[in-house]
């Protein structure tokens, strides 16, 4: 299913920075523990909006994100960035669209780098190294000078109210803390677009909260948002401008234009 | 500044962090690291000094020393000789040599006998290595007992102890007078125990060998370059030996690092996942495990030669004395000049960094050619 047409862009001024179409992922290919996670998906991800795909475990949420985050190549189908920043391909106009399907993967790790920023499920901090080095750990083989990026990431740490941590290990953070250091580091190259996964899954309300707070923060600041969710809080957020629901690696609702 | 130094560098500085947070297992790996080189580079250095300071020694050996053969067995060389082979063109000097050895029952301790009248010694009196005098306590002016050829108990009063510095070669020497060891031994007059002949040009000695052999076909002629070739062999055959031992521990040590090299732990590979995603080539990867399996490495080297130098040239080897001097029960007290070979430390460097650091990087670089997605899935 298609989520984007011609009326949805034109009515908001905006243009799909991701394209899905017709993608499929398989695991275990000719086994017979063969398994389809994603199956014929096809969809539109519009820029400065903020994207929730909704459905219950072993949707394929996570699976279609890490197709669309360049983590992993679709069995059939192809995928589309545009306008995802002159940096990550060399030779590339900031609003052309490339074909990422194909992309051998140090191009693919470019796009990761400078194009993505990631808020994993677990957040997937490095442990027993500090809170600073966390966030600075995607910019250290972009060859950038290591004062530039130090003062950036302790800019970040400020906004999220945790400089008074840099110098701690992250292992000694509370849940909360742990999350914004996870967004903090999702932020440190200046990505585009922002890819969460169940963000809000080990947070209490509260936090939660807090969390879609900062989420308007990038949607003010124009940054395109996808987040896998099936956390009402999330989901049924004022904050959302698209809801894809998923279930056995199908789209089954699309809710564009609400 | 240059952009590729600095992503060299953040990864560093990132390689020396992931260290640091494993401090007990690495640690603990450097440890084990470091022994292994101390080991080997304790065998090597004292092998390599130990050669040169016997090579040094031997430069003052005569050109060629000739023995007679009787069925094959040294016997003693009619001094009859001595003219005619001095008389050999290109000859300079021909020197009869007296010396034996005699076997200490109360110590179990043989030692070596040599007679001079160039030291104008006493009758009845010795001169004796430290080594002698160590193992008998003695001192200037004591008695030392003999028993003689026929058993009779023979006093010889120590006229001097030899210096300390001629303790590699003289440890266990004890000088006589011609007439008092003709005595102790009943040895026969009108013989000699070998010639020492030198020559005028080093380059004519298989010649003049040859001419010796050709006049007493009796005769056995020794160059020096052989008795330094023999030196060489037994040293390196005692360093070799060693090296065989050492191998054992050097296996253990290698099994350990293939294992923890190989068997990448799940947060690792984790990690390395986690460092994909967000943005870190496999090159990347790579590197940061080349400079963790090098900041190893290269410390466990580092430190391994230099507690291997302090050991051998500061602490005489103390800890594997009687494996590398042999067995004795005069052993030679000496302190070595400071001497290392740089091929020997460039082979060892090869065979200890070069095999770790691509231990850890083989199973990294499997780990790090995955897709990225395994973070998202962990």
């Amino acid at each position: 299913m298609e989520s984007g047409d011609g009326g949805t862009r034109c009515r908001h001024e905006v243009v799909s920075v991701i394209r899905l179409l017709h993608v499929t992922k398989s695991f275990n290919t000719g086994k017979s523990n063969q398994f389809t996670a994603v199956q014929d998906v096809s969809l539109e991800i519009e820029s400065g909006r903020v994207t929730v795909l909704k459905g219950p475990s072993g949707s394929g949420k996570t699976t279609l994100l890490t197709l669309i985050g360049c983590m992993a190549r679709p069995t059939s189908g192809r995928i589309m960035l545009r306008a995802i920043g002159s940096s990550a391909l060399p030779g590339m106009e900031e609003a052309d669209e490339v074909e990422i399907t194909s992309l051998p993967e140090r191009f693919l790790t470019g796009i990761r780098r400078t194009a993505f920023g990631f808020i994993f499920q677990h957040f997937n901090l490095v442990r027993g190294i500090t809170v600073l080095e966390n966030v600075m750990l995607p910019a250290y083989p972009t060859g950038e000078g290591r004062g530039a990026v130090h003062g950036r990431a302790l800019k970040l740490l400020e906004i999220f109210n945790i400089s008074r941590h840099a110098h701690s290990r992250v292992d000694l953070l509370s849940g909360g803390e742990i999350q914004r250091v996870a967004i903090a580091r999702a932020l440190i190259n200046n990505p585009s677009v922002i890819i969460a996964d169940e963000p809000t899954a080990h947070l209490d309300t509260k936090l939660s909260g807090e969390f879609m707070e900062i989420i308007g923060n990038f949607k003010a600041e124009g940054k395109t948002i996808l987040i896998a969710s099936h956390d009402p809080l999330v989901h049924d957020s004022a904050l959302v401008d698209m809801v894809v629901e998923m279930r056995d690696g199908r789209i089954i609702q699309d809710g564009s234009g609400r | 500044m240059n952009s590729s130094f600095e992503r060299h560098r953040n990864i560093v500085d990132f390689a020396l962090s992931s260290l640091l947070r494993r401090k007990a297992k690495n640690l603990s790996l450097l440890a084990v690291y470091t022994l292994i080189v101390f080991v080997i580079a304790s065998i090597i250095f004292f092998i390599h000094a130990l050669k040169r300071e016997a090579m040094l020694v031997l430069q003052n050996a005569p050109d060629m020393v000739v023995q007679r053969l009787a069925a094959g067995r040294n016997d003693p060389i009619p001094l009859g000789y001595q003219e005619k082979i001095a008389a050999i063109r290109g000859v300079s000097g021909v020197e009869p040599r007296l010396w034996g050895y005699y076997f200490d029952a109360a110590v179990g301790a043989n030692y070596t006998l040599m007679a001079s009248d160039k030291q104008q010694l006493e009758p009845e009196s010795v001169i004796i290595g430290s080594g002698v005098a160590r193992t008998r306590r003695l001192a200037e002016g004591d008695m030392m007992a003999f028993r003689a050829y026929n058993g009779e108990p023979t006093l010889f009063q120590v006229q001097s102890i030899l210096p300390y510095a001629s303790e590699l070669v003289a440890a266990d020497l004890i000088i006589l007078s011609n007439r008092d060891f003709h005595a102790l031994f009943n040895f026969p007059k009108g013989v000699a125990t070998d010639f020492a002949v030198s020559v005028r040009n080093p380059r004519e000695l298989t010649t003049i060998a040859a001419k010796i052999v050709r006049q007493f076909p009796d005769t056995r002629p020794i160059l020096k370059r052989e008795i330094l070739r023999t030196y060489d062999s037994i040293f390196d055959w005692r360093g070799g030996m060693m090296i065989v031992v050492v191998a054992m521990a050097v296996l253990s040590f290698i099994i350990f690092a293939w294992d923890k090299a190989t068997g990448l732990s799940a947060e690792e590979r984790k990690e390395i996942g986690t460092l994909k995603s967000i943005g870190w080539e496999t090159t990347d990867v790579l590197f940061l495990k080349f400079w963790e399996g090098s900041a190893i490495s290269l410390s466990a080297f580092l430190c391994g030669v230099i507690l291997a130098y302090c050991h051998v040239f500061f602490f005489s080897a103390s800890l594997f004395e009687h494996a590398l001097k042999g067995w004795a029960v005069l052993y030679p007290q000496f302190k070595l000049t400071p001497a290392v070979d740089p091929y020997q430390l460039a082979v060892l460097f090869f065979l200890t960094v070069i095999p770790y650091t691509v231990t850890t990087i083989v199973p990294s670089w499997r780990a790090a050619t995955v897709e990225p997605d395994a973070a998202m899935r962990s």
